[in-house]
């Protein structure tokens, strides 16, 4: 029974993980931009893309983690510099501008299904015996991708508290008007949040596919829903909340998978949403519609 | 001003009328049946089918049987002089789809003679809206709600979602398995196969260790499996998406729990064996076994078959040599060439008049000739005889609820592809002979 709690413990913190990575970069954006970018998920695919592209040429699966993340990056600043940019200098609102990204996603979701022919592809990399680490019994992949998903929430704190552009991206995150009036060049820092969001994007469509071993043209859009969950829970601009909120989702999902019935893991996991927010709705308002978008 | 009016207008009720007579699909063929008095018009064959989204392979199963079929029966000369023709209607595998769209075909489709399909997941919805229309139809839907259905124009020469269960629960009996795991997905096509795949193991007492129903496309399944493993089963009876069955394998492979995998039919295809063996890699041959329903032989009507599908390549989706084998697409060539037979044997195109000869030219009986193509049927036909299609599927032999099942074979995959390599047969007796109860 103990082993059970266990394992589902250790299988949680591994699918948080996961969740995590995708989660902090999204927080991220929200927080600075205030865009509830939905096209997020269309960009995770392509970050899977460029790593399954890159090792079906031979290269090596820890160099498609980093095509994934610029490839990630290239995407995301073209659609929220190059394109979202556009809208908000148009006036679009917040509501609006969430369907822009929502018709966005969609775009590159049927784009992705045309051009992979509806195809599953295998994505089979670091594969090797499972580990017995008492009564738990787990993989080196789970293991790479848990410490990926730890080292990135350790280098983003880094990041954003003993850096000046972490420091200036917190600043214009609470108040880009004051942090405009203190000299903070504030197009840069946005121009940096899409860079940042999408490299995390990227890398969390690849992490995500060495975890599934398979990638298909919508593998991203299947896992926004608990992306978005997380950073809400989380609240919005904080990368330490989207990493707790992803722990206890994929803890809460893995322990229902474990004691119950695994068809009501994943909406378990999302009523633990629903629980937090009535106990605690500031997670979601901080952020609301009446807030304007910050794109330069 | 007013006669250019009065002019426009009655222009306008002109094209109307004329609209809505050709619009209206049974006043197109029915005051023309016998052959057509006023001239040799197409005919419609609508494929009502899953072709874009998730279940798009659907409508490529059915693509890759339909299409050369037809091809097949315009080259012997069309249907009573007719040519067919065929129109794809996308259910994209949801009711809410489905419906609108063969609404809209019933009403804009000239001379719809049958329609291919529906599949799985439309069928309940668009089943009753086509026998209604009087519209023959070849459904490839395996729901036992069709098992003792009364619809006239209903037919299926597809196994009921019970009998590919029962035949899988006897080729595990077979094989010494005593203690199963089922793993199914909570999509409408898994949950459908699965009370059969249960009662067919109940019937022969043998036991579910674990039962897990899967929800599609999780970035984990890794408590389920070490569930499963656990449970310590024999063998995994399973049906779900492809990625979802590649991600479940996948990691039970990884934690060292794999055992042999027995699929459902809907499993033996292109995307679900793809994604298994990436996850599982060697040891993917070894492991997966699927029943599906197959012919017992070889017989003129496979090769008429094969040769169709290769004479038509290029109109069929690639890769076009996966639908040699595949049975889906087999089963649409054998509703297409038995309802062409029964036009034939009717002298007529009138649905609701060749509905009532579709058993006529497929079922056995004494004094008829067996045929094995088109062509052949309708020279025996002008040649008064009576006839039996014996399909590419293997025998045709409709019950009197329109239903028809042959043998399942029990199939490994081929070391590359998805070409099934044939291990054991389940019969239809042996199948029809297990007491299965509690499928719904």
């Amino acid at each position: 029974m103990l082993d059970t709690l266990l394992s589902a413990v250790v299988f949680g913190v591994v699918l948080a993980s996961i969740i995590a990575i995708a989660a902090m970069g999204f927080t991220i954006q929200f927080g600075l931009t205030n865009v509830l970018n939905l096209a997020y998920g269309g960009v995770m695919t392509i970050g899977g893309y460029a790593a399954y592209l890159a090792v079906a040429h031979g290269i090596s699966a820890w160099y498609g983690l980093v095509l994934g993340a610029v490839a990630g990056s290239v995407v995301m600043l073209a659609v929220g510099h190059g394109l979202l940019r556009r809208f908000a200098t148009r006036g679009t609102k917040v509501f609006e501008m969430m369907m822009v990204t929502l018709g966005l996603g969609l775009v590159i979701d049927y784009s992705l299904q045309a051009i992979s022919r509806n195809n599953i592809s295998q994505f089979t990399v670091l594969q090797s015996a499972p580990l017995h680490l008492g009564p738990v019994t787990v993989t080196p992949t789970q293991v790479i991708v848990t410490a990926i998903g730890l080292a990135i929430f350790l280098g983003l704190e880094a990041l954003l508290r003993m850096t000046r552009i972490g420091k200036a991206l917190r600043a214009m995150a609470a108040d880009p008007s004051l942090a405009r009036a203190c000299g903070i060049k504030t197009r840069r820092i946005v121009i940096f949040t899409w860079l940042l969001s999408g490299a995390l994007c990227g890398l969390a469509g690849v992490v995500y596919i060495i975890n599934s071993q398979s990638i298909g043209y919508s593998t991203g859009e299947l896992f926004l829903s608990l992306v978005i969950a997380a950073a809400i829970l989380g609240g919005a601009g904080s990368p330490a909340g989207a990493v707790l909120a992803a722990l206890l989702m994929g803890i809460v999902t893995q322990v229902v998978s474990a004691y119950g019935n695994a068809s009501y893991s994943t909406a378990a996991g999302f009523g633990i949403l629903v629980v937090v927010l009535l106990s605690r709705p500031s997670a979601v308002l901080t952020k609301g519609a009446n807030e304007e978008l910050a794109l330069s | 001003m007013k006669a250019v009016q009065l002019k426009a207008a009655a222009l306008v009720g002109a094209v109307a009328l004329a609209v809505s007579a050709c619009g209206s699909t049974n006043s197109g063929t029915s005051t023309n049946g016998g052959g057509g008095s006023s001239g040799k018009y197409p005919l419609t064959v609508a494929g009502v089918i899953a072709i874009t989204g998730a279940s798009d392979f659907e409508g490529q199963n059915q693509a890759g049987g339909i299409l050369p079929a037809i091809y097949a029966i315009n080259k012997a000369g069309g249907v009573l002089g007719h040519k067919l023709v065929y129109k794809g209607v996308d259910t994209r595998a949801d009711p809410a789809d489905a419906l609108p769209a063969v609404q809209q075909m019933l009403a804009t489709t000239s001379h719809l003679v049958m329609v291919a399909g529906p599949g799985s997941n439309s069928a309940p919805t668009i089943v009753p809206v086509l026998n209604a229309a009087r519209i023959p139809m070849t459904a490839v839907a395996g729901e036992s709600a069709f098992d003792q259905t009364t619809d006239k124009y209903f037919w299926r020469l597809f196994p009921p979602d019970a009998a590919n269960g029962v035949a899988m629960a006897l080729w595990a009996k077979q094989k010494g398995f005593t203690r199963v795991a089922t793993v199914f997905g909570t999509d409408t096509g898994s949950q459908g196969d699965k009370p059969g795949v249960i009662a067919g193991l109940q019937a022969l007492h043998i036991q579910v260790v674990f039962n897990i129903n899967l929800t599609p496309d999780q970035p984990t399944y890794l408590s389920s499996v070490h569930r499963l493993m656990a449970a310590h089963p024999q063998v995994v009876m399973t049906e779900s998406d492809a990625a979802t069955a590649g991600t479940f394998f996948g990691e039970l492979k990884q934690l060292g729990g794999l055992v042999p995998i027995i699929g459902t039919e809907a499993t033996f295809t292109a995307p679900w064996i793809t994604a298994v063996r990436g996850a599982l890699g060697s040891s993917f041959q070894r492991t997966f076994t699927s029943l599906i329903t197959s012919p017992s032989a070889t017989t003129p009507a496979v090769t008429a078959y094969e040769q169709a599908v290769t004479a038509d390549k290029s109109q069929v989706p690639k890769p076009w040599q996966s639908y040699l084998n595949n049975p889906f697409s087999i089963t649409y060539w054998d509703g297409m060439v038995v309802m062409a037979l029964a036009m034939v044997a009717a002298h007529s195109v009138v649905p609701s008049v060749f509905d009532n000869y579709v058993t006529q030219v497929s079922n056995p009986g004494p004094g008829k000739v067996k045929v094995y193509t088109y062509a052949q049927g309708v020279r025996e036909l002008a040649a008064g005889k009576h006839i039996q299609y014996f399909g590419a599927s293997g025998l045709i032999d409709f019950n009197r609820y329109h239903n028809s099942f042959g043998n399942e074979e029990a199939v490994a995959s081929a070391a590359s592809g998805s070409q099934p390599v044939a291990l054991g047969t389940i019969t239809a007796k042996q199948i029809e002979a297990v007491p299965v109860t509690g499928v719904p």
